[in-house]
């Protein structure tokens, strides 16, 4: 028998390699072309992305709705559940039929294809005067399409706790806190007194909140409206000098605990009592309830001061990839755009929903256990609505950085606030020039 | 048998080539798995990756040509920079002084009055099993400011507290220790086959001829070992210019407001060449650094096989 020489082997591993990258170019999508006509015996099945287990709830709950439709949830972990859309838009296949969006990552698909125009291919355009504006806005693109439906909200405001607050010779009641922190017209500077005296109180030990990069920077940010970049507009500077100096005077002014949040410290500082409440959106009292269940009842919360903001949230889309739209589409509508289907998601999780009509519901004017009995949905919806919004943009995500970076040299370093956003600004402009004429 | 080496005898190439497809079809079958598989995970995603890297492509849109342009720019990109230089830093920080512990651990345990080797070599190459995530979490908690134990021993003895994640000065060293703490026994391990195959009459020998411990360990041990240093070294030279997990885990990832930690110093290359990709959707600039990072290794494992590669037999 004859032995393969080398450079017969290399020419037959390069025939071979290229053989199989021609049959790997070619192998079908093979997804079934069902339409959204089929009969009721077999089901067309619709797959659904979201990165929480609630999606089951979703699915079960459309199952009773309508039985000609099976939805398969899948729970995609947040931390890559984008890449993996983006990476199947890029593959041209394996998108699933209804993705979720998250806010912070929204912008990179509005202003690009891959998505259906629910406006324009469906009749979604219904839906604008039912759905919180600011919503509305982000899920459209810059030509006026809606590519994201708006699904949920992160109405937020200042938490505070009970126990803490008589601790330190207050009353508990928010009316009551209201008044003392400066009534309804309120300012950061009335908050950061009382923050102060809250401190001096308590004997030094237990601050008012635990970041003032999370919870200063985080809302008087968004108190603006979320996004740095408008048009081809660069907004740091003049989104990000005030909250850059609020936060930078709560650090100097030692009025926040200085504990990062979504940590092993920021779990035992609660426990340990080092704050005493957060400036943050309705989608913590999911992750309190799992994890501090032994302060549920002891929370309260207020308006921010100067003026309402939002945190968060996500929006559905399908992708253009998806062969059974139409059962995609009544799906989305059941789920995003009907009281049934968002309330029964928001019971179970406290998803809060941007369909402005779910908040009829008597659910939204009960007492919640979570805050001690207080109407806090209410308090939600009423803070929901009146918000500034902006078009979100593909350099969004890029921004939050180049600003969070100069964020950190405000608090950790003391670095002067007002040249942090001037650099921070600089540098935006430098990196997305291309974007930006 | 007959031997054919190719060019000796010189019948028309195209021919024979698929004449000796035909006689050697089975052979050929029977290795198709590893090389299909090459071709289609290793060769075509990086010649890819290069043909990408002159295009401008967020993922969705068509692919624009640019040319040279993500090279120009990537020279001129001080954060790129400094994600070079924080995972040199952390080769020198983490990597040379894991080899060197790795090292005299391997030399000490493999000495005769160890006992126990087993429960050592099994207690050092622990960590390595940890998943990513529980050593996130672990370390997390111990390099807490506030509640960490780290400082809370710290200031038994009059000193700290530290902030270990928060200033830029104690990042790095932070993210050092836990891959000197997660790595060092894997090495160790590898040193530890290497040591056993050296022969012990040569340590016998040595004694004989009255040599000290140090001495032993630098004019037998280090000579002997030297190919087994060499492969750990190129591959921890490869492995240090693409850490990953624990910069992400410990300087911010994806969902942190303080990406790669204060003013980016625990920022390393693949973190933004994943972020550049994914986070703000620059493919093609991100294939450009990807494929920099890559020559980078290539030449840094050369120099290195180039100093100290010849054998010192020679």
């Amino acid at each position: 028998m004859e032995k393969v020489s080398r450079r017969n082997f290399l020419r037959m591993t390069a025939a071979v390699g290229g053989l199989s990258l021609l049959a790997a170019c070619a192998a079908p999508a093979g997804q079934p072309a069902a339409g959204g006509e089929a009969a009721a015996a077999e089901p067309v099945e619709v797959t659904f992305w979201w990165w929480d287990d609630g999606g089951n709830i979703w699915a079960d709950g459309y199952a009773e709705v309508n039985p000609a439709v099976k939805v398969n949830f899948v729970n995609t972990p947040f931390a890559d559940a984008h890449d993996k859309l983006l990476t199947s838009f890029a593959a041209g296949s394996g998108a699933p039929d209804v993705a979720s969006i998250e806010i912070g990552r929204v912008g990179g698909f509005t202003a690009k294809g891959g998505l259906i125009d629910l406006k324009e291919v469906f009749d979604a355009g219904q839906f604008e005067q039912d759905m919180v504006k600011y919503k509305w806005t982000q899920g459209s693109t810059e030509d006026g399409r809606l590519v994201c439906m708006p699904w949920d909200i992160g109405p937020a405001g200042v938490w505070y706790r009970t126990d803490l607050f008589e601790a330190a010779g207050y009353p508990t009641e928010p009316a009551e806190i209201e008044a003392l922190i400066g009534g309804a017209e309120r300012t950061w500077d009335d908050f950061f007194a009382f923050a102060k005296e809250f401190k001096e109180k308590s004997g030094g030990t237990t601050s008012l909140f635990a970041n003032a990069g999370t919870d200063i920077y985080g809302a008087v940010y968004r108190q603006q409206g979320e996004g740095y970049q408008e048009g081809n507009k660069i907004l740091i500077e003049e989104k990000a000098t005030r909250p850059f100096q609020l936060a930078a005077q709560a650090r100097n002014e030692n009025i926040d605990a200085n504990i990062g949040w979504w940590g092993a410290e920021w779990d035992a500082g609660l426990a340990d009592n080092a704050f005493a409440g957060m400036v943050i959106a309705a989608w913590m009292q999911g992750g309190l309830t799992r994890n501090h269940p032994d302060l549920v009842g002891k929370w309260r919360v207020i308006r921010a001061p100067e003026a309402n903001y939002n945190w968060g949230g996500s929006f559905t889309a399908i992708p253009e990839q998806s062969q059974v739209r139409d059962a995609a589409w009544e799906f989305v509508k059941w789920s995003c755009c009907t009281a049934d289907g968002q309330n029964l998601l928001f019971k179970a999780t406290g998803v809060m929903p941007a369909y402005k009509p779910a908040w009829q519901d008597p659910l939204y004017s009960e007492p919640v256990e979570f805050f001690g009995g207080q109407a806090a949905y209410q308090i939600w919806t009423e803070i929901a609505d009146n918000i500034p919004a902006i078009l979100r943009t593909p350099n969004d995500l890029q921004l939050d950085d180049i600003v969070g970076a100069e964020l950190t040299k405000v608090l950790e370093e003391g670095k002067d606030p007002v040249q942090a956003a001037i650099d921070a600004e600089a540098e935006a402009l430098n990196r997305i020039k291309d974007t930006v004429a | 048998m007959a031997t054919l080496v190719a060019g000796q005898t010189a019948p028309p190439p195209r021919s024979k080539f698929w004449r000796d497809v035909r006689r050697n079809l089975w052979p050929y079958v029977f290795i198709s798995p590893f090389y299909l598989l090459y071709a289609v995970f290793g060769i075509f995603p990086l010649l890819y990756g290069l043909w990408l890297s002159f295009h401008t492509w967020d993922g969705i849109s068509p692919m624009e040509w640019v040319g040279a342009e993500n090279y120009s720019t990537l020279l001129f990109d001080d954060i790129w920079w400094k994600t070079i230089y924080n995972t040199v830093w952390l080769f020198f920080g983490a990597t040379v002084p894991q080899l060197t512990i790795a090292l005299i651990l391997a030399f000490i345990i493999n000495t005769p009055y160890i006992r126990g080797k087993d429960i050592f070599r099994a207690a050092y190459f622990m960590p390595i099993v940890a998943s990513a995530v529980a050593v996130a979490l672990i370390f997390n908690s111990l390099f807490g400011e506030r509640y960490g134990i780290l400082n809370h021993a710290l200031s038994y003895v009059g000193l700290g507290p530290i902030d270990w994640l928060g200033s830029r000065h104690w990042l790095k060293p932070s993210i050092a220790l836990v891959t000197i703490w997660q790595w060092t026994g894997y090495t160790m391990v590898i040193y530890l086959a290497g040591l056993q195959s050296i022969n012990p009459e040569l340590y016998e020998a040595a004694r004989v001829d009255g040599a000290l411990t140090r001495h032993i360990f630098r004019h037998i041990t280090l000579p002997l070992l030297r190919p087994v240093i060499l492969f750990q070294v190129i591959l921890s030279i490869i492995g240090a210019m693409q850490n990953f997990d624990i910069p992400v885990m410990l300087a911010g990832g994806t969902q942190s407001s303080a990406p790669g930690g204060t003013d980016r110093a625990g920022l390393v290359s693949m973190v933004l060449i994943y972020w550049t990709a994914f986070k703000y959707t620059q493919f093609g600039y991100a294939a450009a650094m990807a494929f920099v990072l890559f020559v980078l290794i290539v030449l840094f494992s050369f120099l290195y096989n180039r100093w100290q590669g010849r054998n010192p037999t020679d």
